[in-house]
């Protein structure tokens, strides 16, 4: 499917001001992930602002899609399309990293609208399956008999974090239920805390990984709006088995001199000048 | 001596599970929230039940301990009541994190540590879990419950059910004596007197329990009458308790299948130095790992047999008069 032009624009708008927002969290912070926050910029939009069904008056609700973000240390995109949505007031995003605040340097539950607490990576796949399957219990049935899930469930992975071996646990677990209600965006962005993916653990082939696990496979441009939304759509429309979109991104995108190489930083008055020059 | 038990001699030796299998399949029907989850762990007669009558309610996520238990908070988080199953030593050996995240997030998932303590008799000291209490009892927000045969262990688990939050239940794995009668009221928390005596008193927890009554009438018979507090609930702690026998008797005596350090006995350490200080002894094992053996042939090597108990509490009585 075709997306049109004006929505696309108005969500690259959007994933530029999410970005804005997580640099002024990070500034107020003094420090943060900002490498995985801008990596994942179009895909937390792309699902917050046009394909989750979800309501920010009413965070508890039963029906709603989950997003489970695994690489919760990347929690200031997180953040900025939770406080954007309407989940709390944006006057938080400069409490963030404050003793006190609302906004844990690490997502987490007590935040209005986060579903899942992170920081041990690894763990979120594992979560998602769980909610996946929860969708199912005692669902009405299509005529063949099978549940028909009450929800959605959206896990963002890191790409650094499929070195633990419970996302591949969590994996073999999805498929086994074929749980076509689960659909991963794996934030393929190449470098983790100490340098790059390929150096640190071959994680290549990603792609045949998967698949070989029996999942459905999408790779797309992880900043490419466009391509985002048609991916999530034709998870959607995947049956009998979990979807993995490869989103192929950079990281710190969106700002030239971040790109690629920055990971957690303390954000300095140089950096932060250049960033809002970028992100206008 | 208590209503609450069935007097000597007990009762006939069942399995934990068999109590808590019962609990699971009653809970199927009573309540729909409920879901079981196996590591590979036998499902004993809950399987069966949960597949013929609720097959979306029952999973098995192979030997994935990790995985299991992270899947259960997820089915916590969107409303559901899991019950996890699996060895107890993968449990808290290799998902310790995992079951620490969910108590982090006070979701409501029940964990069984199958085969707990010193008593997995046959498997031997690389199975043989006797960190579990030190391990769990640091976690915030988390119940730590160690039922003492199978009546206990069906009401543990059916209390859990109702108990808003994440718990832990100790399951042993030798068939033990039947101590409660059926209609004994349970209560994560609130800690059972089923014997006074003015000498001393026995604090045990889990499969202990049996042995520390055994003591007792050992005790009886040599002119010793000794109070037996059934601390099923480790965590959180009945202290009131605790400090009522030690005003009491002058002189305690703890009873558990797992390290002293950090244990049971550590707890009741902790609460009386800081409350009522006076002899102790911790009966339990002495920071050795363990090996196969009969349950009989553990308790001698490790000093956890009735026995063991009966010299503990000669012991603090001496120290007392001094």
């Amino acid at each position: 499917m075709v997306h049109d032009t004006e929505l696309v624009r108005k969500l690259e708008e959007k994933a530029k001001l999410l970005r804005r927002h997580s640099i002024e969290m990070i500034k107020s912070g003094g420090k943060g992930w900002i490498g995985g926050s801008f990596s994942e910029a179009e895909i937390v939009t792309s699902l917050f602002f046009h394909h989750m069904k979800h309501d920010p008056k009413n965070p508890s609700w039963p029906e709603r899609d989950r997003l489970i973000l695994s690489k919760a240390h990347c929690c200031e995109m997180h953040y900025a399309a939770l406080g954007e949505a309407g989940y709390f007031s944006q006057e938080h995003f400069s409490s963030y990293g404050e003793f006190g605040g609302v906004l844990q340097a690490h997502s987490q539950r007590t935040t209005p609208g986060v579903d899942y607490s992170g920081g041990s990576l690894g763990t979120g796949l594992s979560f998602a399956v769980g909610e996946a399957l929860a969708a199912g219990i005692g669902a009405r049935m299509d005529p063949s008999g099978r549940r028909i899930p009450r929800y959605r469930v959206y896990c963002i992975i890191g790409d650094g974090e499929c070195d633990e071996g419970q996302i591949w646990e969590a994996a073999m677990a999805a498929a086994h239920y074929k749980l076509d209600n689960l659909t991963t965006i794996l934030d393929r962005n190449e470098y983790q805390s100490t340098g790059a993916v390929t150096d640190i653990m071959g994680t290549e082939p990603m792609a045949e990984k998967w698949r070989s696990f029996s999942w459905s496979v999408l790779e797309v441009n992880g900043h490419d709006i466009s391509q985002i939304l048609t991916a999530l759509d034709n998870a959607d429309r995947t049956s009998e088995k979990p979807t993995v979109i490869i989103a192929h991104t950079i990281k710190g995108k969106g700002v030239p001199s971040f790109e690629g190489r920055v990971h957690f930083a303390v954000m300095t008055d140089e950096m932060y000048a250049e960033a809002m020059a970028a992100l206008k | 001596m208590s209503s609450e038990y069935l007097g000597e001699p007990f009762g006939e030796s069942k399995s934990m599970y068999s109590g808590h299998n019962e609990a699971l399949i009653q809970l199927a029907k009573g309540n729909e929230k409920v879901v079981v989850l196996y590591a590979d762990f036998p499902q004993g007669s809950a399987g069966p039940y949960y597949k013929k009558e609720f097959p979306d309610r029952i999973y098995n996520l192979g030997i994935a301990e990790a995985n299991m238990i992270t899947v259960a908070a997820g089915l916590a988080e969107a409303g559901m009541i899991p019950y996890t199953h699996c060895h107890s030593i993968f449990a808290v050996g290799r998902a310790y994190n995992q079951i620490r995240q969910a108590a982090f997030d006070r979701l409501n998932v029940k964990f069984v540590l199958c085969n707990t303590g010193m008593f997995w008799t046959f498997m031997g000291g690389s199975h043989q879990v006797i960190e579990d209490i030190a391990a769990l009892r640091a976690l915030p927000d988390l119940a730590l419950v160690s039922p003492s045969d199978a009546v206990e262990a069906k009401k543990a688990a059916l209390a859990a059910a109702i108990h808003e939050g994440p718990v832990a239940i100790r399951l042993a794995e030798p068939d033990v004596p039947v101590i409660h009668k059926d209609d004994y009221p349970f209560e994560i928390g609130r800690a059972v007197t089923l014997r006074e005596g003015a000498d001393v008193a026995i604090i045990s927890t889990g499969i202990m329990l049996h042995y520390s009554l055994e003591a007792a009438a050992l005790l009886a018979k040599e002119g010793i009458e000794a109070t037996v507090v059934n601390m099923h609930t480790i965590k959180p702690l009945d202290e009131r308790v605790v400090i009522q026998v030690a005003e009491k008797t002058g002189a305690i005596v703890t009873a558990e299948d797992s390290n002293i350090l950090g244990g049971l006995g550590g707890s009741i350490a902790e609460i009386l130095s800081e409350n009522h200080p006076l002899p102790l002894h911790r009966v339990g094992v002495r920071d050795r790992f363990g090996q196969t053996g009969e349950m009989e042939e553990l308790a001698r090597e490790y000093s956890l047999s009735a026995n063991d108990i009966v010299q503990a509490a000669k012991k603090v009585i001496k120290r007392k008069a001094v």
